[in-house]
Formats: structure tokens, C-alpha cells, sequence
């Protein structure tokens, strides 16, 4: 347990601790965004092969690619949100006076993505049984497809089922933020106090604009 | 003592005898009135005819008969047999019976006395008015429209344009398929060229005809009159007209949810106004129902319901149920289109969905054990 990627997870002072000694390395945390990447593409390829059914049936054509589209956007989100993330983690330390290089706050940054495999893999089972639930009218024109779409997300939001996803999800970052706590710790050389902070200040945002979503007061 | 009783009796009767007066002719008796009860009759009727006379001469008058007859108006009782001697001065009334048979008019039956020892009779017509004429009634007021189960108030106006006054007056309503409170009312006496007015409270049950009876007394004669009100169903002009508008429909989750606005578009008022989906709409959780309350006229709310549909179903009603004052229920139905435009859901089997909250209690539990690990080894 005390190797790796159970010691990232059970672990993770004493993880980031050993790495502070090698250098940094972005490999294993890109593995890790792509991973949740194509994981994501999984639940964007579901929902956009919805969507596609709403589509006329001379449009119908234009499926795969949409599908398409989905799935290298999900992958491409998943890049994203790792250095957004690290990104923002790199700002909020920067109030607390932290000290480290930006390429070591996205590795650990990265590292604290892990438990989003598993966040990824429930919520996309969950998108499945979501989605699976719909049957979408073919629409004749667009004001009808932009219809269907935006009752498409209302349904998303008020199902159940949805909302059960969306607490899975929070729970996830949550545990992915304990990770992160102290990936800047080391990473930005922080105390505990700080780390929790940095962490704390912009996931906690994050988590509560969730709830507002799912509490459909948004 | 015996003989001197005998004496006396027998010199009276001898004193009797000569002081009686030869009988008067009939030039000294006169009919000084005759009166009817009831005043006026009417056909079939029978009334009271009184007679009087008196002695105008100076000597008394042997009468031995007095009769009446006639055609039209015809006498029920006996005539008097014997009547007597009438003193001078004085008078005498007969009374008879009598029984309008003719038709509409004024009848002269005969009244006769015949005079004791030759002396003639005295005739004299007695006028009697007979008129058919009843007693009016008319519905003065009564609601635009009847309605099944509301309740209606119905003024009727009981008038007497006989020549003379009813007694006993009073309005019983009758017939099937309603209620009606009073059960009767009673008027009393009305003189002639009067009238009572009664008001009646009469909720039907289906359309109907109501048979409001007049019944009165002319003298001890009962008589009755109908009048006819048919009770015909129809839109009451100034009842509550609930219109749903700015309706919103929106699928949700194992259905749909529509809302909108519900307004009162006449002229009175509408009470526990409840708004439905009705079939083939199956309503469901959080608003099978939605009370609005009550509704005054030009009064909006909005409301919202929700509902599930099969896949086929392109409208619903939209049902809106209220009652008036009266507490008679009515609905008002509104077709809402759920076309392609709307994304319905596949029903999902009932309820939560128990295993996503099973699974997300264990990674809750996975996660807190995680941390608290994580933390307990630093």
C-alpha cells in the first residue's frame, strides 16, 4: 500500500513527499487526465448519439461526426480541466506566499485526478441508465431541436438519477481535494493550513455552484 | 183550585180568538234585502242565499210557504213548509242553499212566499253573480338558467282579479327531479284586485317541469289554479368562466410538468378551483393537484401540475374543477398540446432509484474512510 497509485489515494503526504526528492514529470499525471478524459468520452459519445437522434433524418448524416466531436472534446476537457485546475491552485497559493514551480504544481495537481477515474467510470455507468431512460422525437426544424435540447437538460437536471450522479461526482472532488491538499503542501510549500486553503477556496466554490445546479435553483 | 185554573185558561183562548187580527194581503210585506256567501260564485259553487223580509202593515201576516227556485243558480235545501204569522213591524230572513250550475253571468232564482188563505204569493228575484275567472299566478323571477344541483330562487306572484275576495291562499309547488324549500307557502286572504308574492328555492336534479298550484277557498268552495315553469338547462350568463392561458409545458423526469396561469373571465365567483391533468395524463408526484382557492372575477393565479403520458399521446386536457356559492361543482377542460417539441421520458420503474443511492452511500463511506486514512498516516 505504500506504492503507487494506492499510496496517492491512502497516502498521499507520504506520496508526494517521496516525489518532492525525484524530479518533476508530467507523464503519469497526463496519463491520468487522459484516462478521465476517455472515460468522459464515453458520457459525451451517449448523450451526443441522443442528440443525433433528434436530428431530421437528412441530417442524420452528420451523426458520427457529432459523435465524434464529443468524444475528442471530452478527451480535450480532460487536459483542460487538469491545468485549469493546476492552474488555479498555482494563483491561490500564490496569496499564501507559496514557493514551487508551476510544472510541479500541475504534476501533483494531476496525481490528485486520480480518484476522477473512478468518479468517471460511476458517472458514466449513471449517464448510461440516464440516457438509456429517453426517447427522443425526431424534430423537422431547428427551433424544434433547440427546443428538444433545452428540454433535454431540463430532464437531465431534475431527474433523480441525475442528481444521485451529480452528489457521486461531489463526493469524488472531494476526496480528490484531500489529494490535492497536500500535493501543495510539498508542491508549493505550503503549512496545512494554506494547502487546505488554496484547495479549499476554489473547490468549495466549485461544490457549492454543483449543489445549486442539482438543487435546480439555477 | 182546579176549576178556577180552567176558567182562566178558557176565558184566554176566548180572548185570543177575538182579538185575532184577519190576515194582511202581501202589499204589506216587502223584501228588504238578500245576500249571497260568497259574494260572487263560481260554477259549481255552492253559497249561502239569505232572504229577509218584513211586515211593513199594520197587522200581522200569515205566510204559509217560502221557496225558492230557478235555473242557473239552483236551490240545494228545502223550502220553508210552514212559516207562520209575522207580526207588524217585524222581519224574517230565510236561508238557502244554492249551487251555480249555468255558466258566467248574473242568475235571478225566485224567491216565493205564499200567503195563507187565498191572499196570493210575493215574487221576488234575488240577482246572483257568477263568475269563472280564477286566481293568477306568474313567475316574477327566476335565474337566466337553470343548472343541475344549483340552486335557483323563484319569486311567483299570486294575484285575484275576481270580483270579490279569495281566502286560504296559498302556492304549492309540485312536480319530479327537484327539490324545493318552502314545500308550500300560504298567502292568506286576498282581497279583490290584490296579491301576495312567495319565493321558492328549487334546485333540480335534471330538466324538469314545476307545476306551482294555487289553491283557494271562495266561500267553502276550493278551487286551484297552475302555473307551469319548465325547467330547461342552459349557460348561466354570469357564471364563473375559469380560462387557463401562458402555458408552459416542460418535460421533466418520468413525465412532464406544465405550467401556466388560470384566470376568471366571468362574472362571478369561483370557489375550490382545483387544476388537474386529466386522462389519458396520468398525474403524478409533486403536483397530481393544484389548489388554487378561490377565483373572483378578473382574479388570475398560476399553477402547476405534473404528469406522465404515454408515448402516442400528443395533448391532455388540462382539467379546471370549481363550484359556486351554492357548493355545485363544475370543470372546465383545456386541451394542451405535448407535440414533438417536447422530450418525454420512458418511465423509469417507480420511486428513487435505490441502488444509484446504495452505490453513492458506499463510495461516500469508501471516500471518508479514504481520507481519514490519509490523514491518520501523515
Amino acid at each position: 500500500m505504500d506504492t503507487g497509485f494506492l499510496r496517492v489515494l491512502l497516502n498521499p503526504g507520504r506520496f508526494f513527499e517521496a516525489r518532492m526528492q525525484d524530479e518533476p514529470s508530467l507523464k503519469i499525471p497526463a496519463l491520468i487526465a487522459l484516462v478521465i478524459g476517455l472515460i468522459g468520452a464515453v458520457s459525451a459519445a451517449l448523450a451526443a448519439n441522443l442528440i443525433v437522434g433528434i436530428l431530421p433524418a437528412e441530417m442524420q448524416a452528420f451523426g458520427p461526426i457529432m459523435v465524434a466531436f464529443s468524444v475528442v472534446g471530452a478527451v480535450i476537457g480532460g487536459f483542460l480541466t487538469w491545468i485549469v485546475y493546476g492552474f488555479v491552485f498555482y494563483l491561490f497559493s500564490m496569496v499564501f506566499k507559496g514557493q514551487g514551480d508551476l510544472k510541479r504544481t500541475l504534476e501533483f495537481t494531476g496525481y490528485g485526478f486520480l480518484p476522477q477515474v473512478f468518479g468517471g467510470i460511476i458517472g458514466a455507468v449513471f449517464s448510461y441508465q440516464i440516457l438509456s431512460g429517453l426517447t427522443i422525437p425526431a424534430a423537422t426544424s431547428p427551433e424544434q431541436i433547440a427546443e428538444i435540447s433545452e428540454n433535454l437538460a431540463s430532464i437531465l437536471v431534475t431527474d433523480p438519477l441525475a442528481q444521485i450522479a451529480g452528489l457521486a461526482s461531489i463526493l469524488f472532488l472531494i476526496w480528490s481535494a484531500n489529494i490535492w491538499i497536500f500535493g501543495m503542501k510539498y508542491a508549493r510549500n505550503l503549512s496545512t493550513r494554506d494547502a487546505a486553503l488554496t484547495v479549499g477556496i476554489p473547490v468549495g466554490l466549485f461544490i457549492l455552484y454543483t449543489l445549486v445546479t442539482l438543487a435546480g435553483w439555477l | 183550585m182546579k176549576p178556577f185554573y180552567l176558567l182562566i185558561i178558557s176565558l184566554l183562548c176566548a180572548v185570543a180568538a177575538v182579538a185575532a187580527p184577519a190576515s194582511a194581503g202581501p202589499a204589506d210585506i216587502t223584501v228588504t234585502s238578500s245576500s249571497l256567501d260568497p259574494t260572487v260564485l263560481m260554477k259549481g259553487d255552492t253559497g249561502t242565499l239569505t232572504v229577509a223580509i218584513q211586515n211593513n202593515g199594520a197587522e200581522t201576516v200569515a205566510i204559509r210557504s217560502a221557496r225558492l227556485y230557478g235555473s242557473g243558480v239552483v236551490p240545494l235545501s228545502e223550502s220553508y213548509a210552514s212559516v207562520g204569522e209575522i207580526g207588524a213591524g217585524n222581519s224574517k230572513t230565510f236561508t238557502f242553499t244554492v249551487r251555480a250550475d249555468g255558466g258566467e253571468g248574473t242568475f235571478y232564482p225566485i224567491f216565493v212566499l205564499d200567503f195563507r188563505d187565498g191572499a196570493g204569493s210575493l215574487r221576488y228575484p234575488v240577482p246572483v253573480q257568477v263568475e269563472n275567472t280564477p286566481l293568477s299566478a306568474s313567475v316574477i323571477e327566476k335565474p337566466d338558467a337553470f343548472a343541475a344541483g344549483r340552486t335557483a330562487d323563484i319569486t311567483v306572484r299570486v294575484g285575484n282579479p275576481r270580483p270579490n275576495a279569495a281566502s286560504g291562499v296559498q302556492v304549492i309547488p309540485q312536480g319530479t327531479n327537484f327539490t324545493v324549500t318552502p314545500t308550500s307557502a300560504f298567502i292568506g286572504a286576498l282581497a279583490a284586485d290584490g296579491s301576495g308574492t312567495v319565493v321558492f328555492n328549487l334546485t333540480p336534479t335534471a330538466e324538469t317541469t314545476a307545476t306551482f298550484q294555487v289553491v283557494w277557498r271562495n266561500g267553502i268552495n276550493t278551487h286551484t289554479a297552475d302555473l307551469a315553469l319548465p325547467i330547461v338547462f342552459g349557460e348561466d350568463k354570469r357564471q364563473a368562466d375559469p380560462v387557463i392561458t401562458n402555458v408552459e409545458v416542460t418535460p421533466i423526469a418520468g413525465g412532464y410538468r406544465i405550467v401556466g396561469d388560470v384566470m376568471n373571465a366571468g362574472l362571478e365567483s369561483a370557489r375550490s378551483v382545483l387544476v388537474t391533468p386529466g386522462a389519458p395524463a396520468t398525474p403524478t408526484d409533486p403536483f397530481r393537484v393544484y389548489v388554487v382557492g378561490t377565483l373572483d372575477p378578473d382574479d388570475i393565479s398560476t399553477f402547476e401540475v405534473t404528469f406522465k403520458a404515454d408515448a402516442g399521446v400528443t395533448e391532455v386536457p388540462v382539467v379546471v374543477e370549481y363550484r359556486d356559492d351554492d357548493g355545485n361543482r363544475y370543470t372546465a377542460t383545456t386541451l394542451v398540446g405535448i407535440d414533438s417539441a417536447a422530450a418525454p421520458l420512458e418511465e423509469r420503474d417507480g420511486g428513487l432509484p435505490v441502488a444509484g443511492i446504495v452505490v453513492v452511500a458506499l463510495v461516500a463511506l469508501g471516500i471518508a474512510g479514504a481520507i481519514y486514512y490519509s490523514w491518520r498516516r501523515t
